[in-house]
């Protein structure tokens, strides 16, 4: 296995009793891989995340990070190692920004006080939310909510960061705000899967777009063959509706 | 009357309220510091004694006296209570006891409760059975079984210090166990009503930073929980101070028992229950003025509902 590979996911099935969702999913991440999945909705995007992380069991098929079957592992380290971003923000209401933050620096990863509120401030630092570190959720924007959301799962020094549309939720004006931190994580090397309508994002920021329907991996590539020769004309299809729709931000 | 008004009257009688009913146990317990222990403050007898005065003055004077008949009945209500409150003092302090101690008791074994009821499997079905076992039968026949038929007071009678001093007697302490664990299974339910209104997606996120379940749970979903809460812990407060009255059939010699026993002195029911009233009347009032204070100290923008006016548009 190459030394660069952060995740494989083999032929992977998954459903909710009857409901057949993944139906043979496979696909692989290296390092530093910024990795798009779109889909219409209901094509399984949602689950397909919530499987790397465990939040969802999978029927049949592989998932390993760093080589490892998740199955392997102990499944909050695994959850410790995999960063969340969710697309209605789900910031723990009745905690301040930083204590949000600070929640699994001390529960999940035992530091002290002093230690968590230092680091997580320097999280809330890097997506620009100083100023609101003491805000409770009820008090930030979309935009602001989901930086916590993202500073949140940064903190716990992830490998992987899953983003389950974290722009949908949020008012057209709010979104570049997002979308800038997503991007200058992706430069400073974080391996991330993305769903996302965002095209503009998809071809700045994207190693590989994959085109996920009806619980099958239709296609998948750099963005600009996706883009512009796509194999496949559901690709086509549905990434020329998209782009129409969510165009370049 | 507008908001400040009121809250400056109610705050007002239940300042004279505890400052009489903490001189009284003050003066009670430690062997009469202002007057006798049990005797009243200030001797009711002149009262009277003008009540009667005034009644003779216009006794014959017909529908002109009457407002002076007012007058005159009024004194000798006063001076009624007078004579009573002394004993009315000591029961309404069991009753506060047994408030106190049941709903705090009752929310520790709430809490591990209803998130059995919510997220156990196994403890699922016991949270169940224990919550409505107790729910569906009647709290004086849950008091006799314990009063009664098992062995508690036997227990409590073992134990040194109950029933000298101020500390109250087995009896109370019978009551207590059985108010908690009535207490335990409606506070249980309310609990679990404000753990289902909360969005699932909190443990979701709690569990995808790598908190265990239970951590989730603990740090995250209860914390909330019990905000949301608040409201329906004030009314079980309110509640159990009026149903605590029914330890007075175990003997306990709370406010209601008190004023039955006093009534059996002089036959006079109406007036004595009326005056038990009023004092409940003041206990209840300091619950929701205390849990309205809690509700305000423990406010989060965003939890528990209206109140702190900063919620947010979305
Ligand atoms: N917890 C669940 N229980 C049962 N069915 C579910 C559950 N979660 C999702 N599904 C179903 O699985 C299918 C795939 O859902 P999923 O959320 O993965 O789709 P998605 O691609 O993320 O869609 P969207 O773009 O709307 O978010 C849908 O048909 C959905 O109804
Ligand atoms: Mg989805």
């Amino acid at each position: 296995m190459a030394e660069n590979r952060l995740l494989d996911v083999v032929d992977v099935h998954q459903s909710y009793g009857e409901e057949r969702v993944l139906e043979g999913i496979s696909f692989e991440m290296d390092r530093q891989d910024v990795k798009v999945l779109v889909g219409p909705s209901g094509s399984g995007k949602s689950t397909m995340l919530r499987c790397i992380n465990r939040l969802t069991d999978i029927d049949e098929g592989e998932i390993a990070l760093d080589g490892e079957s998740i199955y392997d592992m102990n499944q909050n380290d695994l959850r410790r190692q995999v960063g969340m971003v969710f697309q209605d923000f789900n910031l723990f209401a009745h905690l301040t920004a930083l204590e949000n933050v600070t929640l699994g620096l001390k529960r999940v990863r035992d530091m002290s006080e002093p230690d968590a509120v230092e680091k997580a401030a320097r999280q809330l630092e890097s997506v620009g939310l100083r100023e609101q570190a003491n805000s409770y959720p009820a008090e930030l924007s979309g935009g602001q909510k989901q930086r916590v959301g993202i500073a949140r799962a940064l903190a716990m020094d992830p490998k992987l960061m899953l983003f389950d549309e974290p722009t949908s939720a949020l008012d057209p004006e709010l979104i570049g705000e997002v979308l800038e931190v997503m991007r200058d994580l992706a430069e400073e090397g974080m391996t991330m899967l993305v769903v996302t309508h965002e095209m503009g994002f998809a071809r700045q920021a994207a190693t590989d777009v994959l085109f996920l329907e009806d619980g099958e991996l239709v296609e998948q590539g750099p963005p600009d063959q996706l883009f512009e020769a796509p194999e496949q004309d559901r690709t086509r299809d549905f990434l020329g509706r998209l782009t129409s729709l969510h165009g370049d931000q | 009357m507008t908001r400040s008004t009121k809250r400056a009257v109610r705050d007002g009688a239940l300042a004279v309220f505890w400052l009489w009913f903490g001189a009284r146990l003050l003066n009670d317990w430690f062997g009469g510091v202002f007057v006798a222990a049990g005797e009243p403050f200030f001797d009711p007898q002149p009262v009277a004694d003008a009540s009667t005065a005034l009644r003779e003055a216009v006794a014959g004077t017909g529908v002109l006296g009457e407002p002076v008949g007012w007058v005159a009945n009024g004194l000798g209500s006063l001076s009624f209570a007078m004579t009573y409150l002394p004993d009315l003092a000591a029961g309404a302090w069991l009753t506060v006891v047994l408030t106190i101690f049941a709903t705090i008791f009752g929310l520790v074994l709430a809490v591990p409760l209803a998130a059995a009821r919510v997220y156990g499997r196994v403890t699922h079905w016991v949270a169940l059975a224990f919550i409505e076992l107790i729910r569906g039968t009647p709290l004086l026949a849950q008091l006799f079984v314990l009063y009664y038929a098992l062995p508690l007071s036997r227990w409590f009678a073992a134990v040194p210090y109950l029933g000298s001093g101020i500390v109250p007697e087995q009896a109370v302490w019978v009551a207590v166990v059985g108010f908690t664990i009535n207490s335990a299974a409606y506070q249980a339910e309310y609990i679990r009503g404000s753990i289902e209104g909360i969005d699932p997606g909190q443990l979701v996120a709690a569990r995808s930073i790598g908190l265990s379940r239970v951590q989730g749970i603990r740090y995250v979903v209860m914390p909330q929980a019990l905000r949301f809460a608040i409201p329906s812990w004030t009314n079980e407060l309110v509640y159990l101070t009026k149903y605590s009255s029914l330890a007075a059939f175990i003997t306990v010699g709370e406010l209601f028992h008190a004023a039955r026993a006093a009534a059996y002195a002089n036959y006079r029911f109406l007036d004595l229950f009326l005056l038990a009233a009023v004092v409940y009347l003041a206990l209840v009032l300091s619950a929701t003025t205390v849990m309205e204070w809690v509700r305000g100290r423990v406010a989060i923008p965003g939890v528990g509902g209206s109140g702190d006016g900063r919620m947010s548009a979305d």
